[in-house]
């Protein structure tokens, strides 16, 4: 597959709010594929690129949930099934004694899914990615703020899409090759 | 939100000095590891300790070559100073996870501060911690015994053991912690890769930061994700000494079998986990001149979650011997008794003195502020919840049922070896830790500059 | 700050609280009629019934000073909008010290065995223990000492916080927070013993050979989560009126959800520790605790608590929008307060029967004395107005939600 020479049009903020506020902008102006970065969590930016949908919470519960039944369902299988042992009078399903390494593997399983699962729905980890070629764009983990619009866009166009994002004022614009 | 409201009205010292930008922040905190030329105190300090990791080295390849009898423990009291020194470290490391999931649950941005590197501090004291049940055990090498794998001996792990139920919650927590900490680093791990100028640096720090670069969306799920580990990292940590607590609570030898053992161990673990965060932020943040970030309010903070810790503790001790006297059981008074005029008696009421009168200072307000006291305090309560776990094992060992089967208790100078060795290979992993990664979370400080803030 | 005060009488409760504290106090007076009527007819079975409906009441009061001695402690706004709620709440003191008295005069001998001649005890190892026991600690004149003491710092609390809250209703606008911390602090402490030594008094030494050290934070855990369920309660009913339709915002209620959360949580892991540290140490003279309370019938109460005290509050719970709407989070908190009232039964009931009774008792005296309760309450609620509007703190709930 051959890729598009041109991967997006990077424009640079230098506050939160501005990139925030253009944001909102780019997205009501209809474009569809954009993407902002910012050097920490910034407070509506996913809302304002129009990104509303978020499966972490489902994979967590997912995990927890495997985490759990498998926990319980290993400790009653090896104690009053595989090897049933007397220990103390105790019943062979001692489910007090249970509930423990239950606890313990559904949280282990669950927090598994919340790192891994954030990873692989993030596609991480990814070694190259076009956007680092933008010269400027080592500051986006410092104290810099930048709006991307993909080349991918429908309503992309160099000349266009430039004009509209100088109207949004940026510090810089830049055109990043893929 | 609520801090920097508080910030404006309150008289408290503040999170953070005024007077930052992102950029500044970014470049004191990553020029410490970057730029700053390694100090030559630096290299002392890690050499000593080093030196220290080694002779932890050389006692336990010794007990490898002649098994356990070289350390003090005997029958009665067959947990010396391997369960004390578990119990402790183990305790030790709750601090950072509290600090890391419960603080940010309960949205006290405070803690932004001292979370990596409380959170390193978990990882190391749980590390020095597990090191004890694993040569305790004698054979070592058989230590994946433990595990419930299908074995051709056709024998399982037994379930209804307290002692199973620690190998799944203690390795369990020391790898939810590693997460935590690990997902915490990843946007410092690539502010560092964009700032580094070694090359090799540069290589390294991108590999550990996987492409990270900052966008929306994965702040978004990043946030989600992380404020889900907290979430299960919180009720993770209050088991963890819960389940230790188990291992005395679940038997019958009085002392140990008492229902307030959970919650007890729970609140000391904090106790002392708070201390070991002070005793290492003092001498960092002055010595890396942090001081406008590791503030006199995270100090006065942390003294006044110790004092709380400190006081159910003293409750514990206080509804134990109220019970042990009201029960009329002979063992519960003997023990007791045991604690109070038995032969060591002594390091009863050293215990008593450190962890519950002197702390009792820390009510004074100016005193919670000031560095060269909290260090002062923060040491005795270490030494304090060193002796309490000292107590419940070998006075409790000690003297159970039948007087036929009391016994005293020697640790050798393995013993010692091997715990101090624990404390070197603690601060040398602390010092390795303080000089390539960020020690504070830079991108979680930079959320607290007022320029973070989204205005309409 | 002076800019968004309020006048006074915006602040007062809505007159709706007259109405329901007077209803209340019908219903209280018809049932009391009742519960003294029984009380001649069955003594016994009537203080069972008492003590039980003494300690869910009790609850409610001592976990509404204990959880606004936390927010002293810790401030924020899911506090001050719902801290003359509590403080009502705390002063009805005075009239739990007064429901006491009839225990002490008339009950002891009937609740409890340690308060009866000893040689009426058939039971000759609970007869040794007793002898030792009740010579030191159990007896009539200690117990009636100890719990004049306890009520004595209750009261003593509930005066000062009053005291200080009362003078933040007039200008100037004074901070108190200083004051207040000063006797929180001290105060949680004199809270946690005085409530653990009153629970083994009250409730542990109706079986006397037990012991459970965890059993008074039980108690206390218990408290403080019967407490934020009926502010909840309370605040639900006080939203569809000014001045609580402005104040209470979608983040306060998500706190009070939060705090229920929580302390679903630590009751139930406080009730598992006690429980597996005895199931596994299987002693005698511990298990038999637990074997009376899971045999006969009381076995399925102890099954429905784990799943609708624990549970199912737990997962419903666990929602972010349910925590949020106070419409719906109410009929939670209502439940759990009856889970609440049913554990204390749990408790206390097995004690005098092996197998699963209900008696008159058991409903008629809770809801007299809940009636009674009530219309004190309400009447404390309509006597100060809903926020100290000269606390530095009422600005922040007088501001509008953001949202």
């Amino acid at each position: 597959m051959k890729r598009p020479p041109i991967y997006g049009m990077l424009a640079e903020f230098d506050s939160a709010s501005v990139l925030v506020a253009a944001a909102h902008h780019t997205h009501e102006a209809g474009y569809q594929k954009i993407d902002a970065f910012s050097p920490f969590s910034v407070e509506g930016l996913a809302e304002a690129i129009g990104f509303h949908k978020n499966n972490v919470p489902l994979v967590v519960l997912i995990g927890g949930l495997i985490g759990g039944l498998s926990g319980y369902l290993m400790q009653y299988w090896i104690s009053a099934v595989s090897y049933p042992l007397n220990v103390g009078g105790k019943p062979y399903h001692s489910w007090p004694a249970f509930i423990v390494v239950t606890f313990e593997m559904t949280i282990l399983f669950a927090a598994l899914a919340a790192v891994f699962g954030m990873l692989a729905l993030n596609g991480l980890p990814m070694p190259y990615h076009p956007v680092f070629n933008a010269p400027r764009f080592a500051f986006a983990t410092k104290d810099r703020f930048f709006l991307i619009v993909f080349s991918s866009d429908p309503k992309y166009d160099s000349v266009q899409t430039r004009r509209f994002l100088e109207s949004l004022t940026p510090k810089s614009i830049s055109e990043v090759p893929s | 939100m609520d801090e920097r409201s508080e910030q404006a009205g309150g008289k408290q010292a503040p999170v953070i000095e005024p007077g930052y930008t992102f950029g500044s922040v970014t470049d004191k905190i990553s020029a410490i590891v970057l730029t700053r030329p390694t100090s030559t105190s630096w290299f002392i300090g890690f050499g000593a300790f080093f030196l220290v990791t080694m002779m932890l080295l050389y006692a336990i390849g010794y007990l490898l070559v002649r098994g356990t009898g070289i350390w003090g423990i005997n029958i009665p009291i067959g947990w010396g100073f391997a369960i004390v020194n578990f119990v402790w470290w183990i305790g030790i490391g709750h601090a950072g996870t509290l600090i890391s999931a419960i603080l940010l649950l309960l949205r006290q941005s405070w803690r932004n501060s001292i979370n990596r590197f409380a959170e390193a501090m978990t990882l190391f004291a749980v590390a020095s911690a597990g090191i004890f049940p694993l040569i305790h055990m004698g054979r070592p090498w058989l230590a994946y015994w433990m595990f419930p794998y299908p074995s051709t001996m056709g024998i399982w792990p037994q379930f209804r053991s307290p002692l199973v139920w620690d190998v799944f919650a203690v390795s369990t927590y020391f790898t939810v912690s590693l997460l935590f900490w690990f997902i915490g680093l990843i946007p410092d791990l690539a502010t560092l890769r964009d700032r580094s100028e070694n090359r090799w640096a540069r290589i390294i720090y991108g590999i550990l930061a996987m492409g990270w670069r900052g966008s929306a969306r994965h702040w978004f799920r990043y946030e989600t994700a992380y404020l889900l580990l907290a979430g299960l990292a919180t009720p993770l940590v209050l088991s963890v000494h819960t389940v230790v607590s188990f291992d005395f609570a679940v038997g019958i030898v009085p002392g140990w079998h008492t229902t307030i053992f959970p919650p007890y161990f729970v609140a000391g673990a904090i106790y002392s986990g708070f201390a070991m965060v002070l005793m290492l932020a003092i001498p960092i943040r002055k010595i890396y001149a942090l001081e406008d970030f590791i503030t006199e309010r995270h100090l006065e903070n942390s003294a006044k979650v110790m004092l709380a810790t400190g006081l159910i503790v003293a409750y514990g001790y206080i509804i134990e011997g109220f019970m042990g006297w009201y029960s009329g059981n002979r063992y519960d008074a003997f023990t007791l008794w045991n604690r109070l005029h038995g032969p060591y008696a002594f390091f009863y009421y050293m215990l008593i003195a450190c962890n519950i009168v002197i702390p009792q200072v820390l009510w004074i307000r100016k005193l919670r502020t000031k560095p060269v006291a909290l260090f002062a305090v923060s040491g005795v309560i270490l030494v304090g919840m060193w002796l309490e776990r000292f107590i419940i094992v070998v006075v409790s060992l000690q003297r159970d049922f039948l007087n036929s089967s009391w016994g005293m208790y020697y640790p050798t100078r393995w013993d010692w070896m091997t715990y101090v060795g624990t404390i070197g290979m603690f601060l040398a992993a602390m010092f390795l830790f303080v000089r390539i990664l960020p020690m504070i979370s830079i991108f979680e400080m930079r959320t607290l500059l007022p320029e973070a803030e989204v205005k309409e | 700050m002076s800019t968004a005060h309020m006048r006074n009488p915006d602040l007062m409760a809505p007159l709706v609280v007259k109405t329901i504290g007077q209803r209340s106090l019908v219903v209280g007076v018809i049932f009391s009629v009742i519960a003294v009527a029984g009380a001649f007819a069955q003594p016994a079975v009537f203080f069972r019934g008492y003590l039980l409906s003494f300690m869910a009441w009790l609850g409610v009061a001592l976990g509404s000073m204990a959880v606004l001695m936390l927010r002293h402690m810790t401030g924020g706004g899911w506090g001050m909008v719902i801290r003359r709620i509590m403080g009502a709440a705390m002063r009805t003191l005075p009239f739990m010290a007064l429901l006491f008295v009839p225990i002490c005069l008339f009950g002891l001998p009937k609740l409890y065995v340690w308060a009866r001649p000893l040689e009426s005890i058939t039971d000759k190892h609970l007869r040794e223990h007793l002898q030792e026991i009740t010579r030191s600690y159990l007896s009539v004149n200690g117990f009636i000492l100890r719990a004049v003491i306890y009520f004595a710092i209750w009261n003593a609390l509930s005066f000062f916080l009053t005291k200080w809250s009362r003078e933040q209703d007039q200008p100037p606008a004074r901070d108190h927070s200083a004051r207040f911390r000063a006797l929180a602090g001290p105060g949680l402490i004199l809270y946690g013993f005085t409530i653990s030594f009153a629970a083994i008094d009250w409730v542990m030494s109706l079986d006397p050979s037990w012991i459970s050290t965890i059993y008074g934070l039980l108690v206390l855990a218990g408290q403080v989560l019967s407490a934020i369920c009926f502010a909840v309660v309370v605040e639900r009913i006080l939203v569809r009126y000014k001045p609580m339709s402005e104040m209470l915002k979608p983040d306060y209620v998500h706190d009070h959800g939060k705090l229920m959360l929580t302390f679903v949580m630590v009751w139930a892991y406080f009730e598992f520790s006690q429980w597996l540290i005895i199931w596994a140490g299987n002693l005698p003279e511990e298990i038999t605790w637990y074997m009376r309370r899971l045999n006969g019938g009381w076995g399925y109460i102890g099954l429905f608590l784990v799943v609708f005290h624990f549970a199912v509050p737990f997962v419903m719970l666990l929602s972010r929008p349910f925590k949020r709407d106070v419409t719906r989070l109410v009929w939670l908190a209502i439940w759990l307060m009856v889970m609440r009232y049913l554990d204390i039964f749990w408790n206390i009931e097995p004690n005098f029967s092996n197998t699963l009774t209900v008696t008159w008792a058991d409903v008629v005296v809770p809801v007299a004395m809940g009636g009674l309760w009530l219309a004190y309450f309400f009447r404390n609620l309509g006597s100060m107005p809903l926020l100290p509007a000269y606390d530095l703190d009422a600005k922040e709930v007088l501001e509008p939600a953001h949202e």
